[in-house]
C-alpha cells in the first residue's frame, strides 16, 4: 500500500489547516478511502456503503481564486473558481486526500470545470437530469446511481452488499432527522439560536466522519439548546425580524450576508440553501428497493438547475409558513445564471404571499460588505 | 413633542445635507462637501445650523443617515438612506408612490404602498447610472456639474453605449476626438443614466397615471429629470427641499421612534 504523503507546502499552513490535514491523513493511514463530493445530488449512502469517508468539497473562500483564474475565466461563479483553486493549490485537506471526486452535470460552469478538474484528480461525473418528474429522467438517474455504485466498487475493490447499503440509508436518515430537529428549533419565537449558530452546526456536521460520534454530538446540542430555552434563556430578541435565506450555497465567505442581517435587527431562522433544509428534508424510503429509493429521494431536491424548479417553490412556501418568516433574502453568487434568472419567479412567489423579498448578488470578496449591510439593513427597516 | 427640535444629517459620499426640523416642518437647511471625514463635516454643519437659530446642542435629537452615518458619534437615531428618502419624500409630497434618488455612489428606486416602503432596488455594483458617472463625464467635457442644464440640448444626443462607466469614459474621449459637440455628448450621458433608472422603475412596477418624485442633489437638474421622464414615460417631479429628502426623512423617522418609546 502506498504511503499517504502530506502536500509539499504543508509547513506553511496555519495550525487549523495542519490539523485538518493530519486528521484526514490519520483516517487514510487507518485504511479509509475518501470521496469528495460537490452537490447535494450526490447520493452519499452509496459512498458510505463502501466504507469510504464522504466529504463535501465545495469551497467557500476567496483564497485560491487568483490561482484558479490563471485557468478559469474571471467572470465565473466564485464557488467553482475557489473549488478548482483548492485542487490546484493542494490547500484543502479533503480535496487533497480524496481518492475520488464525484460531481454532477448541474450547472454549466461546474460541468465544464469538472473536465479540467479531472486532469488533476480522479473525477467521476454523474449525469443529472434537468427535469424531475418524467419517467425518462427518473430512469436515467436510477441508472446513474447504479453506475456510481459500479464505479466505487471497482475503484475500491469492494462489493456493496444489500446490508451495507441498507445500513448506510438508515444512518444517513438518522442524521437527517436530527439535523431537521436542530433547525426546526428556530420555529420558536424568538428562536433559541441565531442564524449564524444554526449555520455553524449545519455546515460543521459535514466534517465529522464518525457517524456515531456525530449523531451523539448533534443530539446533545439539540438537547442543550432545548434545555436552555426551557430555562428561560432568550439569546435572540423577540422583536428581531425572522428571515429566511434562499439561493446559492452559503457558507464561509458569504456568511457576511448572515452577519449583515443579524447586525441589523434580523435573525435568520431558516436556510433553504444547499447547506440547510433542501439537503435534509426528505428521507430515503427504507422499505423500497435501496437504489431506487435513493434515486427517487435525491432527484426531488429543488435547485435552479432544474426546469421547472417546482420543488424549490414548494419547499420555500412551506418554510415561509412553518417558520413564520417576516422576509426572504435571496443570495446569488456572481455569474450564477440559473439562480439569477430564477430570481424573477422567486420574487413573484414570495411577494404574492405578501412577504417582503430582496435578492442580493455577491462573491467571495469582502469588497461589498458595506453595501450589503446597507441594503439588508434597509430591508429590515422596511419591515418595521 | 411638537416643539422638539430635530437635526437630520444625510452624510452622503459626496455631499453632507443637514436640516433643522420642528413641529413637522423644515426650518432651515445646509449643504456642504462631505470631505474626507464625514464625522467632522456633520459636526461642523450641525453646529453652524444650530448657531443660526441660537440653539445649543442640548435637547436636540440628532438623526443620521447616508454612507457616513456609522461614523457620526453624536447620533441619537441612525437609519439607512432607503427608509429616509422614502419618508422624506412622503413628507414633501404626501401620497407619492415612488422615489428616484441618484446619489454619489449609488442610485435607487423605492416603491411606497400605504405609507410604507414596499420594495426597493439599488444599483451599487457599478458607477453607471450614479452621480459619480455624471461627474466623471463633466470632468471630461470641462463642464461644471451645476451648469449641465444650460449646456445640454436633449433633442440631439450622441448615443453612449457602454454599460460600464470606465468604458463610457473611453467612449466620450473617442467622441471628443471626432470633434462631436459637447452638448450632444452630455445629452447622451443623461440618456444613459435615464435608461439605467428606467430598468429599475420597470422592475418595480408603478402606476403610470401618478408621478414619481426625484430626490437627492441631482433633482436640481431639470435636464436630467426630463431625460428620465422621456425614457420612462412617467411624470417625474421634484420639490425645492428634494436634495434634503434623506435628512428630512431621518427627522421624520426619529420623530416616529421617539413617539413609540419616549
Amino acid at each position: 500500500m502506498k504511503e499517504n504523503q502530506l502536500p509539499k507546502n504543508f509547513e506553511s499552513f496555519a495550525d487549523a489547516r495542519k490539523q485538518g490535514f493530519l486528521h484526514i491523513k490519520a483516517l487514510k493511514d487507518a485504511g479509509k478511502n475518501v470521496v469528495g463530493t460537490f452537490c447535494t445530488y450526490t447520493p452519499a449512502e452509496v459512498i458510505m456503503a463502501t466504507g469510504a469517508v464522504c466529504v463535501g468539497i465545495c469551497s467557500f473562500s476567496d483564497e485560491t481564486i487568483p490561482e484558479a483564474e490563471r485557468v478559469l475565466p474571471r467572470n465565473l461563479c466564485p464557488l467553482i473558481k475557489s473549488s478548482y483553486g483548492f485542487a490546484l493549490t493542494e490547500k484543502c485537506p479533503y480535496m487533497y486526500f480524496s481518492d475520488l471526486l464525484v460531481g454532477e452535470t448541474t450547472c454549466d460552469g461546474k460541468k465544464k470545470m469538472y473536465e479540467l478538474l479531472g486532469e488533476l484528480k480522479d473525477t467521476h461525473v454523474l449525469q443529472l437530469p434537468q427535469t424531475q418528474t418524467d419517467e425518462v429522467s427518473k430512469e436515467m438517474w436510477y441508472k446513474e446511481v447504479l453506475r456510481l455504485k459500479d464505479r466505487l466498487e471497482e475503484k475500491f475493490g469492494v462489493v456493496i452488499t444489500d446490508e451495507d447499503i441498507k445500513a448506510a440509508i438508515k444512518l444517513k436518515n438518522e442524521e437527517r432527522i436530527v439535523l431537521k430537529e436542530l433547525y426546526e428549533l428556530s420555529k420558536a419565537c424568538p428562536p433559541p439560536i441565531s442564524g449564524a449558530e444554526q449555520l455553524k452546526v449545519l455546515y460543521g456536521s459535514q466534517f465529522k466522519f464518525d457517524y456515531n460520534v456525530k449523531l451523539h454530538e448533534l443530539r446533545d446540542t439539540v438537547a442543550k439548546i432545548k434545555q436552555d430555552y426551557e430555562k428561560g434563556e432568550r439569546p435572540v430578541s423577540e422583536s428581531a425580524k425572522r428571515i429566511l435565506i434562499t439561493g446559492c450555497p452559503l457558507a464561509g465567505a458569504t456568511e457576511k450576508v448572515v452577519t449583515a442581517i443579524e447586525e441589523s435587527g434580523g435573525v435568520v431562522v431558516a436556510y433553504e440553501n444547499c447547506i440547510g433544509a433542501k439537503t435534509v428534508e426528505r428521507l430515503v424510503d427504507e422499505n423500497e428497493e435501496p437504489y431506487k429509493a435513493i434515486a427517487d429521494r435525491y432527484l426531488q431536491i429543488g435547485c435552479s438547475v432544474m426546469t421547472p424548479d417546482t420543488k424549490r417553490y414548494e419547499l420555500l412556501t412551506r418554510l415561509i409558513d412553518e417558520f413564520q418568516v417576516d422576509g426572504v433574502v435571496e443570495m446569488t453568487l456572481q455569474a450564477c445564471h440559473t439562480y439569477a434568472v430564477e430570481t424573477q419567479s422567486i420574487r413573484r412567489l414570495v411577494q404574492d404571499r405578501d412577504v417582503p423579498f430582496i435578492s442580493v448578488e455577491t462573491d467571495y470578496s469582502a469588497a461589498d460588505s458595506a453595501q450589503l449591510k446597507n441594503r439588508l439593513a434597509a430591508f429590515i427597516e422596511m419591515m418595521a | 413633542m411638537m416643539d422638539q427640535n430635530f437635526v437630520g444629517i444625510d452624510s452622503g459620499s459626496t455631499m453632507c445635507k443637514t436640516v433643522l426640523f420642528r413641529g413637522n416642518q423644515v426650518l432651515d437647511t445646509l449643504m456642504s462637501k462631505t470631505g474626507w471625514n464625514p464625522r467632522l463635516s456633520a459636526k461642523q454643519d450641525s453646529d453652524l445650523l444650530l448657531e443660526r437659530h441660537r440653539l445649543s446642542r442640548e435637547n436636540i435629537v440628532f438623526a443620521t443617515t447616508g454612507y457616513g452615518r456609522e461614523t457620526i458619534d453624536f447620533s441619537d437615531h441612525v437609519f439607512t438612506e432607503i427608509i429616509c428618502h422614502a419618508f422624506g419624500g412622503m413628507h414633501l409630497v404626501p401620497g407619492i408612490q415612488g422615489i428616484i434618488d441618484i446619489g454619489g455612489q449609488d442610485s435607487k428606486v423605492i416603491k411606497i404602498i400605504n405609507q410604507k416602503v414596499a420594495d426597493f432596488l439599488m444599483n451599487d455594483k457599478c458607477a453607471a447610472g450614479t452621480g459619480r458617472f455624471l461627474s466623471m463625464a463633466c470632468d471630461k467635457l470641462g463642464i461644471e456639474l451645476e451648469s449641465i442644464d444650460e449646456f445640454v440640448n436633449l433633442d440631439e444626443y450622441s448615443q453612449i453605449n457602454s454599460m460600464c462607466a470606465v468604458f463610457a469614459e473611453s467612449e466620450i474621449i473617442g467622441l471628443l476626438s471626432l470633434e462631436t459637440d459637447r452638448s450632444k455628448i452630455m445629452a447622451g450621458v443623461l440618456q444613459s443614466i435615464a435608461q439605467r433608472i428606467r430598468q429599475m422603475i420597470e422592475k418595480l412596477g408603478f402606476s403610470k397615471e401618478l408621478p414619481l418624485l426625484m430626490t437627492g442633489g441631482l433633482s436640481r437638474s431639470q435636464a436630467l429629470m426630463e431625460a428620465i421622464s422621456v425614457a420612462t414615460g412617467f411624470n417625474v417631479i421634484t420639490h425645492r427641499y428634494a436634495p434634503f429628502a434623506g435628512a428630512i426623512g431621518a427627522c421624520v423617522c426619529a420623530h416616529g421612534r421617539e413617539r413609540q418609546s419616549p
